[in-house]
């Protein structure tokens, strides 16, 4: 983003008219006759005048001391932004980059064809405008600006990106699925081959990528990490495992490279030299620093050893985001940034074993037709209002889910109030609850599982004590470590869950292929619906303009059905300092380092 | 000295073999539990989780990667973390450990000065208000959990000195400076400062009475050598009996301590290692940790004899 840099300019010398000093001089030493008297006047006059205009002149000169930048918004002269995690980089590589946390800091030091814009619109990085789509929808073309570097000075050229994606499909990390649509991924995948035959050069500076079915929401996967390009001749030279962990051989095409990393402590990043895309925004470094305790953390923020708490996906305390939520002064500091992630409690699907999908193994309660009015009844008793008062620090950490599935400010979205079962409705919860379960023989012993963490622990505590007094069953609340949890979950081991979905982009096919169609790998749920499937498959064949209906469509299927209780959207919390300027960020990301500045405090 | 040499030498070898008996318990019973360090919510193929596990040799069988692992630690290496990938072990518990220590040094430091002087102070001035004052600073030191304590010296000293002093004199959370070692290194050693007191007192109090700490003072000898030379050399022995257990209490403290005000020692390491169920990690942490327990023990059975030269091994 370019940055225009505005000169400091004095106020212009006040233009003397002639022998104006001269005759001042003469009016102070001659002042006898009406004429001096005069010319004393306008001589003091002039002298006041002198004396205003070097005054201000002055408190201009002294008020814009340690930086460019307009009158009202000068710059520190440190340009360092720094920030706590409370837990280190996972994976620097993007081929095996998956957690959000370090998406948001390595955004800043890869790049890739695309983007995403702060609004979360697609828009070309490295690739010179969008590709060209072949009328059948297979082979897309991508053209690369001609002046990219990485950060060591080595120009980016399609080779570059091929080797990139290829690599990226043969290590497999959690999102080289992204490369599934591509002819050839599977052999890669498999072991049997290093390159994906779908991928082609074309010339130094352009290449195509050939599916091996029409999958239109493979152009916004493009635009993810996975795909970001890395340094053939690096990552050859130093080592596939090796290049990342100095980092003077992690090369990105970014506008930061990192210049230092204590591992668990501490990483250090600047701004790169001559950025092939021109400017590199006002902050010259950013400093993190690994801290495990909120507390601390906040504590060394209000001494002003941290710009800002909330990059990385990092939060407050509960009873901090509420102090400073609830005091006018300090809640200047804090931003609430609806986060693409909802929340939901999970129903078991299973209607023996094997049935629907094979990872059954016994029959729930709340499958299927039959136990539909079950599931609509403990998602009727809710209240939700209650529920993000107490479990999300009184609204500060989350929002009620009334819109179906798809987070608010996401694609699929169907609308604030369109799901029926988000609203509080005890008489009729308690009326579907006795028709479907009039003996409680159905929700006896009935458990609700969820992974430890002080919100989770809190939502469960809420939603129990609140099916006990708007239907009167008691469900009890466990839960177990994060492995555990996901290992069982994965294998519709539990009657009902908790269950949550961190969008990774903004697009309606991220939620359905790994949730709610048949066998999908993170549903927990074990739901199939063959027609859920079926407008799954025409959808993502078209590009989203065409299918986004198709996608409401789901999700208002889902809804219907009550295949999902879905509780609340999340929140991210951002503490920034006054004179932190740009911080903040999208659903998705935080904004890029080059977005913020640092004024002079 | 040549029973001592030898001595030491057999206490060296049992060490080991408890640290290695330890590590290998808690790899064994590490692997038994359900999962793994790369299960999520995301979107994970299994050809993803196949190859994680692969890259970490966590798709062999149990006694293979045993084997490996037991290789590993004879070369000096743990390995590599399973959640911060490329992280090695070795060097970062190594670093972790002369953190711990800095900072268990000054705990240690604040535990045997502070607490031998309230001891002594007291002995000497026994019942007068010296003593009640000394007394009861002991027992309020004892009752408050060093968590607490560590928390109101964050308040304090990070927060309201900050403000009061207008940001010139405050405590810095986090690791980096001289600086940000006193404040969590008295929250770890008062509590166990008041321990040492209490047992100097009281063993002071015993030797003073003595024949021959009577005699030093007949001899018009000055207090401060009949208090340090003859009494206080004796009324040690018990309070040195208790630093093996006091030096393991400040290392398994540490672990509070170090993630309350962010430092990046072993203590704050074995927490969250075990929370990401990072297998690597953890045993390290138990293999460094049973090993200092064992040289801290070792050490103050060294320090024995110099304190009473009737003590031979």
């Amino acid at each position: 983003m370019a940055i225009v840099r505005r000169r400091r300019t004095l106020a212009p010398e006040p233009s003397r008219e002639e022998g104006d000093g001269y005759r001042g001089g003469d009016a102070f030493l001659l002042a006898s006759s009406s004429r001096d008297a005069k010319e004393v006047t306008l001589g003091r006059t002039y002298v006041f005048r002198s004396l205003a205009i070097a005054v201000g002149a002055l408190s201009l000169a002294a008020a814009c001391g340690g930086g460019t930048g307009t009158q009202s918004e000068q710059l520190a002269t440190d340009q360092t932004l720094s920030f706590p995690m409370v837990d280190d980089i996972g994976d620097i590589d993007p081929a095996l980059e998956q957690a959000a946390v370090d998406v948001n800091l390595f955004r800043n030091v890869f790049s890739g064809l695309y983007k995403f814009d702060d609004q979360l619109n697609e828009v070309p990085d490295i690739a010179e405008g969008m590709p060209n789509l072949s009328s059948d929808g297979l082979t897309y073309t991508f053209k690369l600006k001609q002046n990219v570097k990485f950060s060591n000075g080595d120009p980016v050229k399609a080779d570059d990106f091929i080797y990139s994606w290829n690599r990226a499909a043969r290590l497999q990390g959690t999102y080289a699925t992204v490369f599934q649509p591509v002819a050839g991924y599977d052999d890669v995948a498999a072991g049997k081959a290093t390159q994906m035959t779908g991928l082609k050069k074309i010339d130094d500076f352009s290449f195509s990528a050939t599916l091996v079915a029409p999958a239109g929401y493979w152009f916004t996967e493009v635009a993810l990490w996975t795909a970001w390009v890395v340094d053939k001749k690096v990552v050859e030279s130093v080592g596939d495992s090796k290049w990342w962990i100095d980092p003077a051989t992690i090369i990105g095409t970014g506008q930061f490279k990192m210049t230092a990393r204590t591992p668990k402590q501490s990483a250090d990043f600047e701004s790169v030299p001559n950025w092939w895309g021109g400017s590199t925004g006002t902050l010259k470094k950013v400093h993190i620093e690994i801290v495990a305790d909120q507390k601390a953390q906040l504590t060394k923020y209000e001494s002003n050893g941290y710009s800002l708490i909330g990059f990385a996906n990092q939060s407050l305390t509960p009873e901090d985001v509420i102090r400073y939520n609830s005091d006018p002064q300090l809640k200047k500091q804090l931003t609430l940034q609806p986060a693409a992630r909802t929340n939901w409690i999970g129903y078991n699907f299973c209607e023996g074993k094997g049935q629907p999908v094979k990872a059954c193994t016994t029959s729930s309660v709340f499958a299927g037709d039959a136990g539909k009015p079950g599931r609509e009844a403990l998602s009727l008793a809710v209240d939700r209002d209650q529920l993000v008062d107490i479990a999300c620090s009184k609204g500060t950490a989350c929002v009620k889910a009334t819109g179906g599935v798809i987070t608010k400010g996401l694609k699929g979205y169907l609308g604030d109030n369109t799901d029926p079962w988000a609203k509080f409705d005890p008489s009729r919860a308690k009326q579907l609850y006795q028709q479907w379960d009039p003996t409680g023989s159905k929700v006896k012993n009935l458990v609700y599982t969820y992974n430890a963490t002080a919100q989770n622990k809190a939502v469960c505590d809420n939603l129990a004590s609140q099916w006990k007094q708007n239907l009167g069953i008691s469900v009890q609340c466990a839960s177990q470590d994060r492995a555990s949890f996901f290992n069982a979950r994965n294998v519709c081991g539990y009657p009902i869950f908790r269950h949550s979905w961190g969008a990774d982009y903004d697009h309606p096919q991220d939620w359905f292929d790994f949730l709610f169609l048949s066998d999908a790998g993170s549903s927990g749920s074990c739901y199939s619906n063959p027609q859920v499937d079926q407008m799954s498959k025409e959808a993502n064949a078209q590009p989203l303009d065409k299918s986004l209906d198709t996608y409401k469509a789901m999700n208002k299927i889902l809804v219907d059905n009550c295949v999902t209780g879905n509780l609340f959207y999340g929140v991210q919390q951002y503490l920034v300092h006054a004179y932190v300027k740009g911080a903040g960020g999208n659903p998705l990301y935080d904004n890029y380092w080059s977005d913020l500045k640092i004024l002079q405090h | 000295m040549r029973g001592t040499v030898v001595y030491v030498g057999q206490r060296l070898i049992l060490i080991a073999v408890t640290t290695a008996l330890v590590s290998s318990i808690v790899f064994v019973l590490l692997h038994q539990i359900p999962g793994n360090a790369f299960l999520n919510e995301t979107r994970q193929s299994p050809e993803a989780l196949a190859a994680a596990l692969r890259h970490y040799g966590l798709d062999r069988p149990l006694p293979a990667q045993y084997l490996d692992w037991v290789r590993g630690v004879l070369r000096g290496n743990l390995g590599e973390s399973l959640v911060n990938r490329g992280v090695q072990i070795t060097p970062l518990l190594i670093r972790e450990t002369s953190v711990s220590a800095t900072v268990g040094l000054f705990a240690l430091l604040v535990t045997v000065g502070l607490g031998l002087l309230l001891g002594v102070i007291a002995a000497l001035r026994q019942n007068t208000w010296v003593d009640y004052v000394a007394s009861s600073t002991a027992v309020v030191g004892y009752s408050i959990p060093s968590f607490v304590i560590a928390i109101f010296g964050l308040l304090i000293f990070g927060h309201y000195f900050y403000i009061w002093t207008q940001g010139t004199v405050y405590y810095d959370p986090g690791w980096g400076d001289w600086t940000q070692v006193p404040v969590p290194a008295v929250a770890l050693g008062l509590p166990y400062a008041s321990y040492v007191a209490r047992l100097t007192r009281a063993s002071m109090l015993e030797t003073i009475r003595n024949d021959y700490v009577r005699t030093a003072w007949a001899k018009g000898l000055s207090a401060r050598i009949v208090v340090l030379r003859h009494a206080l050399r004796n009324a040690l022995i018990p309070v040195v009996t208790i630093l093996g257990p006091l030096i393991t209490g400040i290392i398994t403290g540490s672990v509070v301590i170090e993630n309350i005000f962010g430092i990046p020692g072993l203590g704050k390491e074995f927490v969250t290692s075990i929370l990401a169920r990072d297998y690597n990690i953890v045993i390290g942490v138990f293999t460094f940790y049973a090993a200092l327990v064992g040289l801290a023990n070792l050490t103050v059975d060294v320090i024995y004899p110099l304190l009473d030269p009737r003590i031979r091994y």
